[in-house]
């Protein structure tokens, strides 16, 4: 599709027809995007089992099937475990290891940035065989923690990635001050960089924890006997194909709008910082 | 502040104990449980598996065994094959129909809009994979709510097989591809200093002109990062083709599982982390390939 450039006042008959073809594309995408979500949470509330056409009526029985069932509800604890602590940690260690990379000059920072990000390159199914062969040789396969730790390795980048973003953005001279003023080091780094980093640590710690809640193929290799949620899913889907996911699918659509507000809070002004024309708001 | 000339970093105690100290616990952590892991990957694919307990060695004897069965009985090359069609397929696809929305996005839409018309796009990556595949398999299947509405309207004549098919996983690929691959070209599309657009078309360039050779080549790092992006997910995925293809979907090249979905299998039913490890190490090396062509086109450019 050809662009369209600078706003001209004159407007072509070729004009309204790329204006018009851009629209219909634009809505045949958004509905290619949003199609399996409408689907999702229209046919959590069908009485039918099948989920077709015609409509035939409103049911709440899914959502009891679900509680009542108890496998993916004790999956889904468990996810409600993994996710935050693994988000948590590999936060943190994003962010000092960020700190660093943003802050100091030392040999072979640029080698180590490019090297701190090849997790996100490997593919989790490969990553998940590898974690097995050495957590089963350490007697640390099959449980939670296996997936924490798993999950920690693959978040990091990212993490990392965001916080040095919003670290770039925070003008030097601050850090300075506070040590002209007396404080340490670490107090400047606790004080004054971790409270103006705070966007870019939330919005890791949102995109980590949204990483390691879908999650599958990792912690289908080292989770064994605790599934987390997207791995009961997947054993449950063997055997029950019934509209007991789609209401799963809808509690878990709910809850990452939740995390969606945050992330247009904070994770897009960071990326589209300077891009926006002026006038618009500014995050 | 905001007009503070960049310093260099000569602060007091510059490099100090705090940057190593902070910096050591990512490090310490990744060369214990990523590039541990990793090495670790390679050489168990040399031991062997007696009586379902693991014998360190070194053996030759998983891989002569996956050369010798290439293209017969358990097929490892015709899933090779399979998983390297499907991917770049999918991967071309994704490409050619995620940059038109978003240079619809970036240049059609009003200012106002963009964000929330980006924040919609990413806004399927939000929610479960494997859940959105299932609610593909419920509207794509023979008797689902795509078939039965063609149907009813009489676009067709039979319900289309998408399901257990190639083109289910593609389906299944694109829409967990899409919005990641809007956004890395929405950001790149953005990147585009107007002016030269203005200018290439002041110099009586028509839109094609201004699209290939201004608008493409400009944002050719963004179309190879996100191709790159594109072909490692889905030669790395397991759930589109498995719950979408049906495991071993049909293409034009037969009825042949992806080799993620073989590696996948293989072990659910042997158990046999060795020889699993050994096909994973054969992903590594397709995978390192793939980087290094795209590696080759990014350079190129320049």
């Amino acid at each position: 599709m050809p662009p369209v450039l600078t706003a001209s006042p004159v407007k072509t008959p070729s004009d309204r027809l790329l204006a018009l073809g851009a629209s219909l594309y634009l809505a045949l995408g958004f509905g290619f995007l949003f199609l399996p979500l409408l689907a999702l949470v229209l046919f959590s509330f069908e009485a039918s089992r099948l989920p077709t056409l015609p409509w035939t009526g409103w049911t709440l029985d899914w959502y009891h099937a679900l509680w009542a069932d108890g496998r993916l509800m004790v999956a889904l604890k468990h996810s409600l475990v993994v996710s935050p602590i693994a988000a948590t940690l590999a936060t943190i260690l994003g962010f000092l290891a960020a700190y660093t990379l943003n802050r100091f000059n030392f040999l072979g920072k640029r080698l180590l940035s490019i090297v701190m990000i090849v997790p996100l390159l490997v593919p989790p199914l490969i990553m998940g065989v590898a974690f097995l062969g050495l957590l089963s040789r350490v007697n640390l396969q099959g449980k939670l923690v296996s997936v924490v730790l798993t999950h920690g390795v693959i978040l990091i980048p990212t993490a990392i990635a965001l916080i040095t973003i919003r670290l770039a953005e925070i003008s030097r001279d601050l850090e300075q001050a506070a040590w002209n003023l007396g404080a340490t080091e670490w107090q400047a780094l606790i004080r004054v960089v971790l409270p103006l980093a705070w966007p870019g640590i939330a919005a890791a710690w949102l995109l980590a924890f949204t990483f390691s809640f879908d999650e599958f193929i990792i912690a289908w290799f080292v989770s064994g006997f605790e599934p987390t949620l997207p791995v009961a899913i997947y054993s449950f889907m063997a055997f029950n194909l019934d509209p007991s996911l789609n209401a799963m699918g809808t509690i878990i659509f709910v809850f990452s709008i939740l995390l969606l507000v945050g992330v247009e809070l904070l994770v897009l002004p960071m990326l589209l910082k300077g891009r926006q024309q002026p006038g618009s708001e500014a995050g | 502040m905001a007009n503070s000339t960049v310093k260099p970093t000569k602060a007091p105690n510059d490099a100090s104990w705090l940057g190593a100290l902070c910096l050591a616990p990512a490090v310490i952590y990744d060369t214990l449980l990523f590039l541990l892991p990793l090495i670790f990957l390679v050489w168990i694919g040399f031991w062997t598996v007696d009586n379902y307990v693991m014998v360190p060695g070194f053996s030759l004897a998983n891989y002569s065994d996956i050369f010798q069965q290439f293209f017969s009985r358990s097929r490892y090359g015709f899933a090779m094959g399979q998983s390297l069609w499907v991917s770049a397929t999918t991967t071309l696809l994704a490409v050619v129909l995620c940059y038109p929305f978003a240079m619809a996005l970036a240049f059609r839409v009003p200012a106002r809009w963009q964000r929330l018309g980006i924040l919609l796009a990413i806004a399927p990556f939000w929610s479960s994979y494997i859940l959105r595949l299932y609610a593909w398999q419920t509207l794509l299947n023979q008797e689902g709510l795509i078939n039965s509405l063609l149907l009813q309207v009489g676009l067709i004549q039979a319900p289309m097989e998408i399901v257990f098919t190639q083109t289910g996983t593609r389906i299944g690929l694109l829409h967990y591809l899409a919005p990641i691959m809007i956004l890395i070209l929405y950001l790149a599309l953005k990147n585009i200093d107007t002016t030269l657009l203005g200018a290439a078309q002041n110099l009586g360039a028509n839109r094609w002109q201004v699209f290939w050779r201004v608008i493409l080549p400009l944002t050719r790092p963004g179309v190879v990062y996100s191709a790159v992006f594109a072909m490692i997910i889905s030669l790395g995925d397991v759930l589109s083709g498995i719950i979408l293809g049906g495991g071993t979907g049909r293409s034009v090249f037969g009825s042949l599982p992806l080799f993620s979905t073989m590696i996948l299998n293989e072990y659910a039913a042997s158990t046999n982390l060795p020889r699993t490890a050994a096909l994973a190490t054969l992903l590594i090396v397709i995978m390192v390939l793939v980087l290094l062509v795209g590696n080759q086109f990014s350079h190129t450019e320049s």
